[in-house]
């Protein structure tokens, strides 16, 4: 399934959280012994229906999330009621609705799968990764990016940006696991000052305890990744598969079966190999930083 | 190639497996329906046996050999939540594990190393290990369903010889090891266990560490030198059980021993 096929509703709606309502729906039924089509006939709907709404791909109405709560066998009120209200908030809009107009189609559901993934590993080979960027090197990515925004169209990119970036001081924060390559911290964005800023801004973040922060150095030569960055997302659930995101210019894919998520991961864990270790990256911008 | 790094991690639920561990994971599980259990027993028996450490013993030091990859309830996580100030350092030989270690574990106090535990000196003489760790006070060192990787040939009891030997008296020894002594099951004979254990052993062949089961007088040798603590060498799920352990026990022996 390429997650980029869910029919886009009430501009694009929180992705992860109806995959992790539907996946719950899904783990009652089949505990149950119930196939697709007596819960189709128990909502008056079809079997594909229940497909959709299985793999998050429509929205809940409450009473079909009642009726099949009830088909299978979920008769505590309050669990009911619980449920409902999960699903009803899987329905509601995400945090960025706001820029709705500026987030592509494309970029939607990335921002809602990384404001509930548990880990997030990229690997960057031009830029700084978006989650670590300061505002200045924004700026300049967003000024550099040839979109002809009119200025107050660019400082609300940047905006969202940094609303972006709350995800990491959230207290349930996600890991973020970045192999960055030496490229990207070499690479004077915004001219040296504003650069200064952003490898000072990094070396802070590698502190930080929920970001492992991994530099691929130009040493180690040829890669597998030397056609681009990409980054792989983690849920808690067990059920949820990993997703993995590759952005071009005017679009972006997603991919979570898992012969292909498993290539993209192996190729991770080879950078990550082959970068220097965790421990090593402040030793390593602070050598950079002598030199901008 | 299979790794049991990874099988485990798929045995308990991770994502962090390819399909040849899969193949395996799958195959072990058909031969015997309880892996997944006893595996998931076997991290609750880590987490009592940590628990018991930090709090009753009053160790703040451990060294976790043939860690695995990371997952729920790490050593550190378990010990430094109760004694925050708690050193652990994690040790595999495998490249992948030990870069997921270094990324998702390591901390002011916590430390992951790449070395095999088959050359005790390495590990014991790692600078990194000297520096977090101090070898005048006592240390725990975890050994969890890892000896059963490491056939007779290789001398493991040797090797754990010479760990024990490195450390001062009252550290500590915690050892979980696969058996086919006991029956998992009520309705299953020590035949039938034997026969069953004797697969899951062929199968593990295929991978790139074979598995050896051993008996409890096997198991009881490597604890050599430590006096082993209440109720001694037993089915890991009725060693200490507290309420969230498993009422079916076998698969497994676990003990804690402390160094003379």
């Amino acid at each position: 399934m390429i997650l980029t096929e869910i029919p886009p509703e009430r501009g694009g709606g929180p992705t992860v959280r109806r995959m992790l309502v539907g996946a719950q729906l899904r783990r009652l039924r089949t505990d149950k012994g119930i196939t697709r089509e007596q819960a189709g006939e128990a909502i008056r709907a079809s079997e594909w229906k229940i497909h959709r709404l299985e793999n998050g791909q429509v929205s809940f109405k409450d009473r079909d999330v009642v009726d099949l709560l009830a088909l299978y066998g979920v008769d505590d009120p309050v669990e009911v009621v619980e449920f409902v209200i999960l699903a009803r908030e899987a329905n509601a809009p995400g945090w960025w609705h706001d820029y709705g107009d500026l987030l592509p189609q494309w970029f939607r559901a990335y921002v809602d799968l990384e404001s509930a993934a548990t880990l997030i590993r990229t690997y960057e080979g031009q830029l700084i990764p978006g989650l670590l960027q300061t505002e200045d090197y924004m700026r300049a990515v967003v000024g550099g990016a040839q979109l002809e925004d009119s200025p107050e169209e660019a400082e609300r990119r940047v905006a969202l940006r940094l609303g972006r970036q709350t995800l990491l001081e959230r207290k349930d924060a996600p890991r973020l696991w970045a192999v960055v390559d030496e490229a990207a911290v070499r690479r004077p964005v915004g001219g040296p000052k504003v650069m200064r800023a952003q490898v000072e801004r990094l070396i802070e973040a590698s502190e930080l305890p929920n970001v492992t922060l991994q530099i691929l150095p130009f040493v180690a030569g040829a890669h597998p990744a030397m056609v681009g960055s990409f980054s792989v997302l983690r849920f808690a659930d067990q059920e949820l598969p990993d997703v993995v995101y590759v952005e071009h210019l005017s679009n972006a894919t997603y991919l979570d079966k898992r012969d292909e998520v498993e290539r993209y991961l192996d190729v991770m864990e080879s950078l990550c190999l082959g970068s220097e270790p965790p421990a090593r990256t402040a030793q390593f911008l602070d050598r950079i930083l002598d030199k901008l | 190639m299979p790794n049991p790094a990874r099988i485990y991690d798929y045995l308990l639920g991770g994502k962090d497996n390819y399909p040849a561990d899969r193949e395996v994971a799958e195959q072990v599980v058909a031969i015997a329906p309880v892996t997944r259990d006893v595996v998931r027993d076997n991290r609750a028996f880590l987490r009592r046996a940590v628990r018991f450490l930090t709090r009753e013993a009053g160790i703040r030091q451990f060294i976790d050999l043939g860690s695995g990859l990371p997952t729920h309830g790490n050593v550190h996580e378990i010990a430094q939540a109760i004694a925050p100030d708690a050193r652990v350092v994690y040790v595999d030989n495998d490249a992948m594990v030990v870069t997921h270690s270094r990324a998702l574990l390591a901390g002011d106090n916590t430390l992951a190393v790449h070395a095999d535990l088959r050359e005790p000196d390495a590990v014991l003489g790692h600078p990194e290990v000297r520096e977090l760790l101090d070898f005048d006070q006592p240390i725990a060192l975890l050994l969890m369903a890892i000896l059963h990787f490491i056939p007779d040939d290789q001398d493991p009891l040797g090797i754990v010889a010479r760990f024990r030997d490195a450390l001062p008296t009252g550290s500590y020894l915690a050892i979980s090891h696969s058996t086919r002594d006991i029956p998992v099951r009520p309705d299953m004979s020590a035949a039938e266990m034997a026969e069953m254990g004797a697969r899951v052993e062929r199968l593990y062949q295929l991978t790139t560490a074979s598995l050896v089961t051993r008996t409890r007088a096997q198991v009881e040798r490597f604890f050599d030198g430590f006096d082993l603590l209440d109720p001694g060498l037993v089915e890991i799920q009725l060693w200490r059980p507290d309420d969230q352990a498993s009422m079916l026990p076998g698969g497994f022996y676990g003990g804690v021993g402390r160094k003379r």
